[in-house]
């Protein structure tokens, strides 16, 4: 069979959302940026050789609608020649997206693929501006289809025994290590800069304008503590144990891949970095959608003939501390390979974008420290896991 | 000259001037709030390298205390939205705005030269004839206006505001020595109609009027319960709500107040008002001290005459002090005869003349107290008032008393008064003995629907001020009734509008309103232009008896239930279809069936305390009279194209779900009870009435018709409902509810989305009040909901299942 390659990949800071410093940058705007940085990072580079664009994205609705993928390509590469089509698998869109490219390319579909996501929750809410369960389905007491994710954190830490404590301790050491990282400048080199221009009314109701490149991930906090993150209140339940300081942040971000096949890396001379070598989904009750990972993984180990011994760095999506803690309880995974840079509790999780977001970081870092095996994981909304394996070249 | 005051300016930001700043944005007012900058950073600034010169370090104290203010409860304003009405700034920065000020209020520290300070920065900035007042509770303004320019004191007042200044209806004005004259009446004016506060003119006395009268009345009690006749909780049992007065009664108001405060208002008296005869009773009792000592304030120490503790079990519990120990003990069961009998005497005369009839240990008391305060409140005429109807509305606006000490004098009788205070060697003043033996032998008396008290000065019967304009339904001469029964009036109240009256307990909707609510439409319908529904009662209506409910549904006679059901929706439907305009006047609890009863009025002149809310989600039920209908219709009303609906209709949902109430008359409109625009909003409780008989006849002048039946009511079914399922289902999974909760929750849901419609689909009312009173009917049938029900019967509070 034929082999996918990545060549690049790069992503932007994450924003938080609603208030943070893309709360002005359409997502689209975003995205396109994104893209034309990647498209210059090449050398030499023919942007008519790209076959298609694949944007993931949780919520395509609204700044993120209309097909967000083709307009993404008009606006990046301002040419008409690109089309693009919008991916949706919730959170692990990004990863699906660059899943989707790899398996077009290696059975000979298309030769360039841009793969990656976009994701602004400070414009489109978590659950889309009209949320509309099914009457008939929801009457059947199949209410928790539509359950907030918090509730399913809530579930899977009742379900398996995860302490307050534990996930704040979790949590704390998630901004510890994405603090040190930043100091140590680990995403330099992976973080696209990005101009927010805003036209607003100042204090006197003047027109100003301004204008701030952003290039560092806001999320992580320097100054959290145990006792700040145990003074918190649940949010999702009463009696519960899941707070806004143990949950992964709301966030705006982007990250793309150029994916592409052995004919193209010889066309375009340089080389490749990284494959994603397999890929796998699966699905579970959605009331603990967070352990989804558990099924996605032994999935594809079995798929790829790799043992859980030979994967040397893990991204896994922190959506919400207790569901990260439960997936490494139940599949004693290795604590000291995972997230070492710190994961989406302190970095931020633009839903659709952050399986290629993850995809980056573990690729630079895994560059960085000469490893070959790597994983991309993660829990899906509506009870889904995915896992995907990272070969670097 | 007119005055017209759009912005006020409060200097001093403490608890009183942060109260006065939302008291004013209540109003609709425009406030500036300044209070000084602090002269040395916090850590939390030093942090943050900030300086004295930063704003946010200038402006920290007006902000923290501006902010603890909000945060109080009960709240200090009528809707969060209103807080922006209030500009916060310093006294170094933004004193000069004071400018533009139409009013400027001095809520400093009480000390004369700090006053003086602010005056002669006062006189700086602000503009030749603007207002000025003090907030003082102790300071003489002869020496305040000391030094002053003239156009200075011929503005100035003290216009003293009670704590909380939104909730305590008391307003005593104090003019200056040099006072305009104009302006005298104006802040009496002002205070009435927009403050909506009871306006008394009072002298530059210590204490002025209320504080006088209540301290004396408080200290009075101390010495009672310092030669231990009485224990704490006898004491607080005798003087609550048996004899009109709040249910914190003595101890409990003082320990909110704080012992530092009353010491200090006592002692201000003390030192200041030598000529007093009963001056030692404000002599501070040794108790005090050791509780002073002990740091027991009250409320704000965590403990005063009651201690509030947890037992073992995790039960709160409240202590009282013991005077021999200095420690808290378990309170004794209080069980005095008259009190019980007292409670079932409805009339405030009989009731009085009962209290000093006996001989027992509470007759003695009441005999006692009543004629201690009878003999200090007569000699305090000239002195602080000139006028018995002064202190007798100080005492009920500024201490929440239903009768004045010369009202409560009046029912005992004058004479029978005098006696009483024979036995306790007690003399009456001279001007009452003048006044008897010229025939005169009441304080108060009704005349052609005029209440009229007596008049020191000319020696003869005057109207009591402040009726001009207003109807005050209780001094209406019962030829003006139309029609009655045992719970409800129909008072003729002039230019030919009726106004129903409930007199039931809470004034609940029970078969007694229920027929009063048919026959006053169907009166209004043939000889008057308008109905207007209001009452004089603590509370417009607590909501619908449910006593009767609760039985039927326990005998399971449904169809007798449907029956009763179908009676109470078509009377409300009647409201909602007559031939002349219905304006309902809600004021107090504004509960379920009350709340559905203004819902379906033309036009509701709500006063400004008033709490309404369709609350029956409590109690297991959902609104079936024309409640659910209601809301529906005004969300449909809503929709405009393009709108995500169901994001409209989430709203009404949670307010229903939530037993949501307005906590004022502003935010009534918020909840969509009331409609901007429609509905006008009373300052003045007093001017209620007569503001909603103007409504039902401009109503009716302007061309009232009959609305005809609506049948274009968008619902949105299975669209929406599903949506509000998954809502109500995560809220049980969160354990935020309970089971039962979700099954009623689920209910108003179903009702709120016109039942399982494929698709959204317009609907009539009738269709819409079937739904709703099937759904009631069904949740009578579920043993949580009477369990609910029997408990709200039993102990007046909801049942959590």
């Amino acid at each position: 069979m034929r082999e996918a390659y990545i060549v690049k990949g790069f992503r932007t800071a994450v924003g938080k959302a609603p208030k943070g410093f893309f709360k002005f940058k359409r997502p689209d705007e975003l995205a396109a940026e994104t893209i034309e940085f990647l498209i210059n990072s090449v050398p030499d580079f023919d942007k008519y050789w790209i076959d298609d664009l694949i944007v993931g994205n949780a919520v395509p609705e609204a700044e993120q609608g209309f097909n967000v993928a083709r307009l993404i390509s008009l606006m990046g590469l301002k040419i008409e020649d690109v089309p693009g089509v919008t991916v949706n698998r919730l959170c692990a869109s990004g990863l699906e997206s660059l899943a989707i490219a790899s398996a077009k390319i290696k059975s000979g579909m298309a030769d360039c693929i841009i793969a990656g996501g976009v994701e602004s929750m400070s414009y489109i809410p978590m659950t889309g501006y009209k949320p509309v369960p099914s009457y008939n389905t929801v009457s059947q007491g199949k209410e928790d289809y539509y359950w907030g994710m918090g509730l399913t954190a809530e579930q899977v830490a009742k379900d398996f025994n995860i302490s307050r404590e534990d996930q704040d301790v979790f949590s704390f050491n998630s901004h510890m290590k994405a603090i040190q990282a930043i100091k140590d400048g680990k995403f330099d080199s992976q973080i696209v800069p990005i101009t927010v221009d805003e036209t607003y009314l100042d204090e006197n109701l003047k027109k100003q304008t301004k204008s701030e490149i952003f290039k560092q991930d806001q999320g992580p906090r320097a100054d959290t503590n145990l006792d700040v993150l145990a003074k918190l209140r649940p949010v999702f339940s009463a009696n519960g144990s899941v707070t806004a300081g143990n949950s992964s942040q709301m966030s705006d971000g982007a990250s793309f891949l150029m994916v592409v096949s052995e004919k193209m890396l010889k066309k375009i001379k340089i080389d490749p970095i990284a494959k994603l070598t397999n890929y796998s989904v699966a699905g579970l009750p959605p009331k603990i959608m967070g352990m989804g990972p558990v099924k996605a993984i032994p999935k594809v180990l079995k798929q790829s003939g790799l043992k859980m011994n030979d994967i040397e760095l893990i991204e896994l999506n922190e959506a919400f501390a207790s569901q990260s803690i439960a997936v490494i309880n139940e599949l004693k995974l290795n604590s000291d390979i995972i997230n070492v840079n710190g994961g989406a509790i302190a970095l931020g999780h633009p839903l659709g974008c952050s399986g290629a977001k993850l995809t980056v970081q573990l690729i630079h870092e895994m560059k960085a420290k000469n490893l070959k095996y790597g994983m991309v994981t993660m829990c899906v909304g509506t009870g889904q896991g995915a896992a995907g394996i990272i070969e670097i070249i | 000259m007119k005055r017209n005051i759009s912005k006020v300016a409060v200097l001093g930001s403490g608890i009183m001037g942060s109260g006065i700043a939302c008291h004013f944005a209540n109003i609709g007012v425009e406030v500036l709030l300044l209070d000084i900058c602090p002269n040395e950073l916090n850590e939390s600034e030093k942090q943050k390298k900030l300086s004295l010169d930063s704003k946010a370090v200038k402006n920290r104290i007006v902000n923290e205390m501006f902010n603890k203010c909000i945060k109080s409860k009960p709240s200090p304003i009528y809707s969060k939205s209103f807080v922006k009405r209030i500009k916060l700034g310093n006294f170094d920065d933004d004193i000069s705005k004071i400018k533009s000020a139409d009013w400027i209020i001095e809520v400093v520290v009480e000390k004369l030269e700090i006053k003086q300070k602010i005056f002669d920065l006062i006189e700086k900035h602000r503009t030749p004839g603007t207002i000025v007042t003090s907030n003082t509770s102790g300071i003489p303004i002869k020496l305040m206006s000391k030094g002053r320019s003239d156009d200075f004191n011929k503005n100035f007042a003290i216009t003293h505001f009670f704590n909380p200044p939104r909730y305590l209806n008391l307003f005593e004005v104090i003019p200056s020595p040099n006072c305009d004259k104009h302006l005298l009446s104006f802040l009496l004016k002002y205070g009435e109609k927009y403050l909506g506060k009871t306006s008394i003119l009072a002298k530059d006395t210590p204490a002025f009027i209320g504080n006088r009268i209540g301290t004396f009345g408080i200290q009075s009690l101390f010495h009672q319960v310092k030669n231990g006749d009485y224990t704490i909780e006898e004491i607080d049992k005798l003087t609550g709500s048996i004899i009109g007065r709040p249910k914190s009664a003595t101890f409990r108001t003082a320990d909110v107040v704080g012992l530092d405060t009353l010491i200090s208002v006592s002692k201000g008296i003390y030192d200041s008002c030598k000529n007093d005869e009963s001056i030692e009773i404000f002599k501070e009792p040794d108790f005090l001290k050791k509780m002073v000592k002990n740091n027991a304030l009250g409320s704000k120490t965590g403990k005063g005459f009651y201690k509030k503790i947890k037992d073992n079990s995790g039960k709160s519990k409240i202590l009282r002090l013991d005077f021999d120990s200095m420690e808290y003990v378990e309170q004794k069961k209080v069980n005095f005869d008259i009190l019980s009998k007292a409670r079932k005497i409805k009339a405030s005369n009989e009731k009085f003349k009962f209290l000093v009839s006996g001989d027992d240990k509470g007759s003695n008391f009441y005999k006692e107290n009543f004629s201690r305060m009878f003999h200090y409140i007569q000699n305090r005429i000239p002195e602080i008032s000139d006028s018995i109807v002064s202190i007798d509305e100080a005492m009920k606006a500024g201490f929440g008393w239903k009768d004045g000490p010369f009202e409560i004098w009046n029912y005992i009788g004058i004479n029978e008064g005098k006696e009483l205070m024979k036995v306790y060697g007690l003399e009456t003043a001279k001007w009452i003995d003048d006044m008897l033996s010229n025939g005169y032998n009441e304080f108060y008396k009704k005349s052609e629907g005029i209440v009229q008290y007596y008049d020191l000065k000319s020696k003869k019967y005057k109207a009591k001020p402040g009726q001009e304009g207003f109807v005050i339904l209780k001094n209406i001469l019962e030829d003006k009734v139309v029609w009655s029964n045992s719970e409800a009036t129909l008072y003729d109240i002039g230019s030919d509008i009726v106004n129903l009256e409930f007199s039931s307990k809470m004034n609940v909707i029970n078969q007694n309103i229920i027929s009063s609510l048919k026959k006053g439409v169907e009166i209004a319908e043939k000889d008057f232009k308008g109905l207007v529904i209001g009452n004089e009662g603590s509370h417009f209506s607590a909501g619908a008896d449910i006593s009767m409910i609760f039985l039927l549904s326990v005998e399971q006679e449904y169809d007798e239930l449907n029956h009763v059901m179908k009676i109470f929706q078509d009377t409300m439907m009647r409201l909602r279809y007559s031939a002349i305009p219905v304006v309902a006047a809600p004021h107090g609890y504004t509960l379920g069936g009350g709340c559905e009863l203004c819902l379906q009025c033309d036009a509701v002149v709500p006063y400004s305390e008033t709490y309404i809310g369709l609350v029956e989600a409590g109690i297991g039920l959902l609104p079936g009279g024309g409640g659910m209908k209601e809301m529906i219709l005004r969300a449909s009303d809503k929709f405009k194209k393009n709108d995500v609906e169901v994001n409209i209709l989430q709203e009404y949902f949670m307010n229903i779900g939530m037993g949501k109430t307005a906590t004022s008359g502003f935010e009534g409109y918020e909840l969509d009870y009331f409609i901007k625009g429609r509905d006008i909003t009373v300052m003045n409780k007093k001017n209620q009435i007569n503001i909603a008989k103007q409504k039902a006849l401009n109503l009716f002048d302007a061309g009232y018709t009959k609305p005809i039946e609506r049948n274009d009511i968008k619902v949105l079914g299975k669209q929406a409902l599903g949506m509000l399922y998954v809502g109500v289902d995560s809220l049980r999974a969160g354990d935020y509810i309970s089971d039962h909760d979700k099954k009623i929750a689920n209910k108003i849901a179903y009702v709120l989305c016109g039942g399982d419609l494929s698709q959204p689909t317009k609907v009539s009312e009738q269709y819409l009040l079937e739904l709703e009173r099937e759904a009631f009917i069904s949740l009578c049938g579920e043993r949580k909901t009477l369990e609910r029900m029997q408990y709200m019967l039993k102990n007046g509070k909801p049942l959590r299942n």
